[in-house]
């Protein structure tokens, strides 16, 4: 036999090719432009479509692993009209059995079935009441099952077993609002899902939702089952372990009521009456790990759940406005509590040493600039004397802190240099002040750092110095979140880290605990560590004669400071309402946790103090020293 | 010149920077071309909503990115240092086939990946290689002769079966198509070539009887008759058809409502011929066929110019490796060959597949980088020198 060359072989690999692809194209050619099969038309109806049923969605825990949020089943009794007995009598029947024997009346049925769905779609469930319990739901079902056209079906429905202790961060689910359907239905969601609402359970909905089972199905226009096709499994949804310490929480909440109750003034005709709010914080400070965050007062989170219109009504109407957060969602001044910020800036910025000493007679003089004779006076809360600014601070004199911010001048002698309200602001900035912390809620506030340029704009008037010495002492413009004060501590305590709060300490899927990072949003100067300054400050303060002295626990050593800053109007004789600010870190020696608290009537010391102590006791175990 | 231990690297004959930068345009560029027609389709198919990148396409380019790269190593790389190596190469990557239906990953029923991380390795795509550049280089130094054959034929028969039992029948059957190009070209007789048809013919129904799945059966038996099962496998192929149909000449677009695919969880590995079908049409397919064949009519030219028989040779088993796989895709996605699932090279998504056509591609590059200039090389270099 002749062999056949190798340039002929090639020609044939070649040809084999070319008839290959030849015959592929033509087939082409014809599956898409000669004859294509035309998509089955929609008129006669059956169609592949997919249908989701939710994963089970992810619990909430807090850092010990007590349950705060978990699923619990709902029984549901409903019924398909297109299915109940056609002939009347048995229908009359049927429906008085279910009447009897679930207590739902006849007539709440009969409107069941003539409701607008029943009447476009007669094989869709209609819900016409809901089961106690399991057991119930296990009577009916054996009772009815001789009926057709009855279901009794169990539906997951988050429990909030938190409570009111937690309401605030943990949220709630709902139906999907109307403004939000578009985002939800194109991320996949069903129109009657149940999607996180508020809080963590709106932040976190991704994770905690899961994938939900998918299966392809070939229904028939109504919507009825013909065949399964395929099933993608779902994913459940991951659990989230937050870093709140329960018992901590629980505490906390508990001194924060008794301080509102001690706090609270008399009511006075004609005056809009005091509200119970207080709020707390309180954070790790090597972590930035929230701890426990209380704002009251709180709400009953079932019932944003529940579907009970007049409890929810007279929530949204409550004038104390309970589905606030006090902690992060609303600010005010924080008083005496920010001159540790100020003897910071002054340190760092050499406006002041340790030793500098300033004398508080009470008060301080200032003449008008243009007009001698006129002079203003501003406060001192006491006469302090002679301090250096370990006691200016310990004390909380407001002279040495008038100097520091806005220096002083008599007679076009220039006696001291202050910081000036354009510097102070920036070191207010730098510690987080004025922007959000970046905590993962909703709505957080950033406050409101003033300044000159700002109060030209948003006042339309000049700054002045009165105005630098209110700043100086956290009153006036400023205005603060208890959480921003968390961190502002926390960044004292720690050597300046700035740290961004998180509740959320990790996700867990699949038993692998995701773990939150540790999120630094700035580092402060630290020259001269100015810093270990202000906490050996601090510690004097909450010390034997400090004005702090109330937020130390017996056998441990803390750093603190109060604030008592005055709002709203004066009353006949002169004063004001205040405000009560507690802020501290602990232990002294190589601090863990900070503190910031807030209570809307009330004095730093005499009422937020208390709070911070029995939050320290909790947390270091040392209630058994109490009194 | 870099100097690596004392050897000035230029100076290696293997590492010598060959006589051309890109050895061949044209195949490059068709390369370039199919695999810009499937980012674009995938990005289609996954788009998400807030306009950005998904997932598979993220990673599909990164994976196009690592090919690039495979192609620029490969094509500088002597592939004569292949034949000094094959024995080696061979038996690792049998070794990793066997290790696979040991300790693989199971999908779909069938054990052919290693899971590494987030990602998967599927060595049957490498082995196959490896199987071609040891072929190839036995055949070179080996005259047509009956005991050569023999030898060929075993180191043939030890991966393809491997890969056969994972079960992977479109791999195989893309190797078996190499093999036998190889022997054309070697040039093994006539009356051997009249031998292996002859055997082929008589196995397949022993094979049918002995050693295909059931699954395989019923999907041989959808395949004759598409009513037989017209919501189980059979839905699959009429989707798939529809998808193909309702594309039109010029298709749906990147962007339109829901894809006759939707649902099938290999729309964008075995099936992405028909979604390229539905988005881009007619056009859309006849484009990646055209580039295919410009792969194989350069691959072949590639083969005869080759400035040895190794490089022939080689040339020959990774061009019809590249290329019968590329058709067999095509053959099932319209339903002119039952289905199996064979991905579509530089197309389907999977980073094993991709980083293995870049390597063939790669390795045509540098076989063409050496070879003797041919006329249509003369003629462009007349036009603009």
């Amino acid at each position: 036999m002749t062999e056949l060359p190798v340039n002929l072989r090639f020609l044939a690999l070649r040809l084999s090719v070319i008839a290959i692809i030849t015959l592929l194209g033509v087939q082409l050619v014809r599956m898409q432009l000669v004859s294509p099969v035309p998509a089955p038309p929609l008129a006669t109806g059956d169609q592949p479509r997919i249908l989701l049923s939710d994963a089970s969605r992810g619990l909430i825990y807090d850092r010990n692993g007590t349950p705060l949020v978990t699923n619990v089943p709902s029984y549901v009794l409903r019924i398909v009209p297109a299915a109940l007995p056609a002939d009347q009598t048995d229908r009359q029947i049927a429906l008085v059995t279910i009447e009897r024997e679930s207590g739902v009346p006849v007539a709440t049925l009969e409107a069941a079935t003539r409701q607008p769905l029943a009447l476009i779609d007669p094989t869709a469930p209609i819900e016409v009441g809901t089961l106690p319990d399991v057991t119930e739901a296990i009577r009916l079902r054996a009772v009815l099952a001789a009926i057709p056209g009855v279901e009794i079906t169990a539906t997951p429905q988050r429990m909030y077993l938190g409570g009111e202790l937690v309401a605030h961060f943990i949220g709630h689910v709902g139906a999907i609002d109307a403004t939000d359907v578009e985002t939800y239905l194109k991320n996949g969601y069903p129109l009657n899902a149940t999607v996180g609402r508020s809080g963590l359970e709106l932040v976190f909905e991704e994770p905690l939702r899961g994938e939900p089972t998918r299966r392809l199905v070939v229904a028939d226009p109504s919507g009825r089952v013909l065949s399964d096709l395929s099933e993608l499994a779902s994913r459940p949804g991951a659990d989230i372990e937050l870093s709140i310490d329960m018992d901590l929480q629980r505490v906390t909440a508990d001194a924060l009521n008794a301080a509102i109750e001690a706090g609270l003034p008399d009511e006075v005709p004609g005056r809009a009456p005091p509200t119970r709010v207080a709020a707390a914080v309180a954070i790790d400070v090597r972590t930035g790990e929230v701890l426990a965050q209380v704002s009251l007062p709180s709400f009953d989170p079932n019932v944003l759940n529940d579907g009970d219109r007049p409890a929810l009504e007279a929530l949204l109407r409550d004038p104390t406005r309970p589905l606030v957060d006090r902690t992060y969602m609303e600010a005010h001044p924080p008083g005496s509590t920010f001159k540790t910020l100020v003897a910071y800036a002054a340190l760092e910025e050499d406006v002041a040493t340790p030793e500098t000493k300033v004398t508080s007679t009470g008060a301080i003089y200032i003449q008008d600039e243009f007009d001698p004779s006129v002079t203003y006076v501003f406060r001192d809360w006491a006469a302090h004397g002679t301090t250096d600014l370990y006691w200016g601070l310990a004390r909380s004199s407001d002279v040495y802190f008038y100097y520091l911010s806005g220096g002083y001048r008599s007679g076009g002698v220039t006696y001291f240099e202050g910081l000036g309200a354009t510097r102070l602001a920036d070191y207010a900035q730098q510690i987080g002040l004025g922007t959000p912390t970046g905590l993962e809620l909703p709505g957080e506030t950033g406050g409101l750092v003033p300044s000159p340029d700002w109060k030209e704009q948003a006042v339309g008037d000049a700054w002045f110095l009165g105005d630098t010495y209110t700043f100086g002492i956290g009153q006036g413009y400023l205005t603060v979140s208890p959480m921003q004060m968390a961190i502002l501590v926390s960044a004292i305590a720690n050597d300046g880290s700035v740290l961004q709060p998180r509740l959320v300490r990790g996700i867990r899927e699949s038993d692998e605990l995701v773990e939150t990072p540790r999120i630094v949003a700035a580092q402060l100067s630290n020259e001269g560590d100015s810093l270990a300054v202000i906490r050996e400050a601090m510690r004097i303060t909450a010390g034997p004669g400090g004005t702090a002295w109330r937020g130390q626990p017996k056998g441990l050593t803390i750093g603190g400071k109060t604030g008592t800053a005055e709002f709203g109007s004066p009353y006949p004789d002169g004063e004001f309402d205040t405000h009560g600010w507690y802020i501290g870190f602990a232990p002294f020696e190589d601090p863990e946790i900070a503190v910031a608290v807030y209570v809307e009537h009330g004095i730093g010391s005499t009422h937020a103090g208390p709070v911070a102590r029995t939050m320290f006791e909790e947390y270091f175990n040392l209630s058994e020293t109490a009194p | 010149m870099t100097v690596l231990r004392g050897v000035t690297l230029g100076a290696q004959p293997w590492l010598r920077r060959p006589d051309r930068v890109i050895g061949d345009p044209l195949l490059l560029l068709a390369a370039v071309l199919i695999g810009g027609v499937g980012l674009l389709s995938l990005q289609g198919a996954t788009r998400i909503e807030d306009g950005g990148l998904s997932d598979d396409v993220a990673r599909q380019s990164a994976f196009l990115a690592v090919g690039g790269v495979v192609i620029l190593v490969m094509r500088r790389v002597d592939y004569r240092l292949l034949k000094l190596a094959w024995f080696p190469i061979l038996t690792l990557w049998i070794g990793m086939l066997a290790l696979v239906l040991v300790a693989g990953a199971t999908e779909f029923g069938a054990r052919r990946w290693f899971l590494v991380g987030n990602y998967s390795l599927q060595p049957s795509e490498f082995a196959r290689i490896a199987t071609v550049i040891a072929i190839a280089a036995v055949a070179s130094s080996r005259d047509a002769t009956p005991r050569g054959f023999v030898f060929l034929l075993l180191g043939f028969l030890i991966p393809a079966g491997l890969i056969l039992i994972e079960p992977d029948l479109g791999s195989t059957l893309a190797l078996a198509a190499a093999w036998l190009a190889l022997m054309v070209a070697w040039p093994l007789s006539l009356r051997g070539l009249w031998a292996i048809a002859a055997t082929a013919v008589a196995f397949v129904p022993l094979a049918f009887a002995l050693a295909v799945p059931g699954y395989q059966r019923e999907r041989l038996a959808v395949f004759l008759d598409p009513q037989r099962d017209p919501l189980g496998s059979g839905f699959v192929l009429r989707q798939v058809e529809v998808a193909l149909g309702s594309g039109g000449v010029t298709g749906r677009g990147l962007e339109f409502g829901v894809s006759a695919l939707e649902g099938l969880s290999t729309r964008n590995s075995d099936f992405a011929l028909a979604q390229v079908g539905e988005q881009m049409g007619l056009l859309g397919t006849l484009t990646v066929l055209v580039a295919f064949a410009i792969i194989a009519w350069r691959g072949l030219a590639i083969a005869e110019s080759a400035p040895d028989r190794f490089g022939q040779l080689l040339a020959v088993g990774l061009t019809a490796l590249l290329v019968v796989q590329a058709l067999l895709h095509v053959a099932v996605n319209i339903r002119l060959f039952p289905a199996t699932g064979i991905p579509l090279p530089l197309i389907s998504l999977g980073g094993s597949s991709m980083i293995a056509t870049a390597a063939m591609i790669g390795l045509l590059l540098s076989i063409a980088a050496r070879r003797q200039a041919d006329p249509l090389e003369r003629w462009t270099a007349a036009r603009w020198d």
